[in-house]
């Protein structure tokens, strides 16, 4: 599992015409770890691992940029909708506050 | 002189910034949530002082004939509930859908994501798995490019909570 993290799976449909606008999904792999609380109710105070931005950009040029807290669940998936203008690239970028950055990409293809 | 004087004030500011945001990392402590910027997400506290902190006093509207907010009724597990917030409201340079941002009223955090978008998108929609705590209202607050506050809300039964922490 700890060796998956930062796995990433991007769906786009299969093939776009010019104009349209498609839905991309992402998921990633990742604990998105919650506050934790020892047994007087005091949350215990440490670096908690989880996913602060996820960038999504197609042909270079952002389109949703989603900030996150813990109340996100693990393994989160994300959906966003682009304008298909050209076939290229789509990006999605997820950072996590250790530092961790983690980056997928996916080609919109035309009919 | 005087340069030297502006370039350490300089670098204290900086450190001032650094501060908070390594604070806001580590789970927000009290003393941190003093300094936390109106924008900043992820706090523990209740749904009125975050929508108060975040949006001040503007006015928002009823937005449940524009926002499509799918959502299940029921919960049989809080940890993963998907939510997709949809929006009918054109998306140009000229008038478009700025932000969306989705709370979850009794959650620990109950700001839990924020959706910035940009008219490439051509379509406001966003969606995301959030937990729950327990049964709650969820809201979409959307934000259009001209300072517009949309917003629309649902109950979820949640079964087992999901500890929004």
């Amino acid at each position: 599992m700890a060796g998956d993290i930062g796995k990433i799976r991007i769906r786009v449909p299969s093939s776009a015409k010019a104009g349209d606008v498609i839905r991309v999904r992402c998921l990633v792999i990742h604990p998105m770890e919650r506050i934790e609380r020892d047994a007087q109710g005091k949350i215990v105070d440490r670096n908690y691992n989880y996913i602060t931005r996820v960038t999504a950009t197609y042909l270079g040029k952002p389109v949703a940029v989603f900030d996150l807290t813990q109340s996100v669940s693990e393994n989160p998936a994300f959906s966003f909708a682009l304008k298909a203008t050209a076939p290229g690239p789509v990006t999605v970028t997820f950072v996590d506050t250790h530092g961790g950055k983690y980056e997928s990409r996916a080609d919109i293809a035309f009919a | 002189m005087a340069e030297s004087i502006t370039r350490r004030s300089a670098l204290g500011t900086l450190g001032v910034v650094g501060v908070t945001l390594a604070a806001g990392a580590l789970g927000t402590p009290a003393t941190a949530r003093a300094q936390a910027s109106p924008q900043a997400l992820g706090l523990q506290e209740t749904v009125q002082d975050g929508l108060k902190r975040v949006f001040g006093g503007r006015p928002m509207k009823d937005g449940s004939a524009l926002i499509k907010l799918e959502i299940p009724p029921i919960a049989e597990n809080g940890a993963v509930v998907p939510v997709n917030v949809e929006v009918n409201a054109p998306m140009t340079p000229a008038s478009y859908v700025k932000t969306i941002w989705i709370v979850a009223d009794k959650n620990r955090i109950p700001i839990v994501a924020r959706a910035t978008l940009t008219p490439d998108a051509g379509q406001a929609f966003v969606g995301t798995h959030i937990r729950l705590g327990e049964t709650t209202d969820v809201r979409a607050v959307v934000e259009q490019s001209d300072g517009t506050l949309l917003t629309a809300k649902r109950e979820v039964k949640v079964t087992v909570g999901g500890c929004g922490g």
